[in-house]
């Protein structure tokens, strides 16, 4: 579970706050965050998966707060959680690389590191791409390798920012399908989106913010009349 | 014919050494530059980084004959230096070419280290790398920025004069080099042997540029995404 208390976030420099007391908890299940932009989700995501320390207020993930913890406390806590930008990042290496560098970094054997690089590039459907570099690959393919490369670590939470915004139709069926597994398998999943029909389809409970505050939260069809 | 052959054999000893020395001089300047640019990107938050990138970025294009001329006063026998008998040997060359292209290899390493760190870092943290582990994965992805202002830093090195005329003295079959060499050429109007040095040193400048634009369709793919 991750629990949002009475969070402020302002960047450096900006006139106004990002976040502006924001009070949420998410259990597990799949709950999308809506709202136009500047309304502050991408900063929540991240705020909520500790990329962001909060100027105020606490983020709890799974009961701790990671800013009372040290660096290695912290990196722990992180490591239940997944971050996935709405433009995916690679490294240098192949698909199969940057799949397998999440499972390295926790120091994972090389056996289990193979098996679950494989199990993630097939549930992705993207095996054949295991050898191809980053640099040759689409938008919408690059974002299944990030998927990948987010569920090969088996996180208890998965944040998304938009991770519908460069998928064809057959992508977005397939990454929903795959988020609506997990999250009935117990990962909680919260992602951004602007596509109303995704949240709809996905998630148990849609959260719609505008100019840094949570203005409504409840099931989709409540909210996304508004 | 005799003549010729000593003429190529004095040629082949002078390229020799210029690729010698400054080598040399890049890898002196290398060991402390990359270290530098690493602290600076790296090396957490610190009031003086700025002023210390300020202060490297200002210095790149100081002129040799400043860094020869602070040098040659150091060095000199009457110098804080003078003891150690420097002057007029390769080895004064070397220290002085290190330091010339250290402000030059520093700040285009922290130039490079930035923008991976920039563009990496959060993703890295995101995927469960401590900070540690973050940063070493930057410089692994920054490897051919670093390498490539090496390279840079030994084409400036290689082709520069002042440095090796004041500290060297151009003193035949020791410190004469392939600058050296052209210009003293040139003085004597011995042209020949300047425009098949010049040449020597358009094509080490020629073959630096390829393979920085090897490493630099590397970095190209890199940035993507």
């Amino acid at each position: 579970m991750i629990e949002l208390r009475d969070i402020w976030f302002s960047y450096p420099g900006a006139e106004a706050p990002a976040l502006r007391g924001v009070s949420l908890r998410f259990d597990e299940g799949a709950v999308a965050v809506v709202g136009p932009n500047g309304a502050g989700k991408t900063t929540l995501l991240k705020v909520a998966s500790a990329l962001y320390r909060p100027s105020q207020g606490r983020v709890m993930i799974d009961g701790v707060d990671p800013w009372s913890l040290d660096e290695d406390g912290r990196t722990e806590v992180r490591r239940t959680c997944v971050y996935l930008h709405e433009r995916p990042v690679m490294l240098r290496g192949t698909v199969w690389e940057n799949v397998a560098y999440p499972l390295r970094v926790r120091g994972l054997g090389r056996d289990e590191v193979e098996e679950r690089v494989e199990r993630a590039l097939k549930l992705m459907g993207i095996r054949e791409l295991a050898g191809r570099r980053a640099s040759q690959l689409s938008a919408g393919q690059l974002q299944r390798v990030a998927l990948a490369r987010a569920i090969a670590v088996e996180p208890r939470h998965i944040l998304l920012d938009e991770p519908t915004a460069n998928l064809d139709s057959h992508g977005r069926a397939l990454l929903e399908n795959l988020l609506r597994r997990l999250a009935s398998q117990g990962t909680s999943i919260i992602f951004s989106t602007h596509d109303r029909f995704s949240a709809q389809r996905v998630a148990g409970r849609v959260v719609l913010m505008e100019d840094g505050v949570v203005v409504a939260e409840g099931e989709p069809e409540e909210v996304l009349k508004l | 014919m005799a003549g010729l052959a000593l003429e190529l054999g004095e040629v082949a000893g002078i390229v020799l050494r210029s690729l010698m020395v400054s080598g040399a001089a890049t890898l002196l300047s290398a060991s402390w530059s990359i270290p530098l640019a690493l602290r600076l990107v790296l090396g957490g938050e610190g009031r003086g980084k700025r002023l210390v990138m300020d202060l490297l970025n200002s210095l790149v294009g100081i002129p040799t004959v400043v860094v020869g001329l602070i040098l040659y006063f150091l060095l000199s026998r009457s110098g804080p230096l003078g003891q150690l008998q420097l002057l007029y040997t390769p080895l004064a060359i070397t220290i002085g070419q290190a330091i010339l292209i250290t402000p030059f290899i520093a700040s285009l390493s922290a130039e490079a280290l930035r923008s991976v760190r920039e563009r990496l870092w959060e993703t890295l943290i995101s995927l469960g790398a401590t900070e540690g582990q973050a940063a070493a994965t930057v410089v692994d992805e920054a490897s051919p920025g670093l390498v490539t202002s090496i390279l840079l830093g030994f084409s400036r090195a290689v082709g520069e004069l002042g440095v090796a005329l004041m500290l060297g003295g151009n003193i035949r079959g020791f410190t004469r080099v392939m600058t050296t060499a052209i210009a003293l050429e040139v003085g004597r109007g011995e042209f020949e042997l300047a425009l098949a040095l010049g040449a020597i040193l358009v094509s080490l400048s020629f073959l630096t540029t390829l393979t920085i634009r090897a490493l630099t369709r590397e970095i190209g793919w890199r940035t993507l995404g």
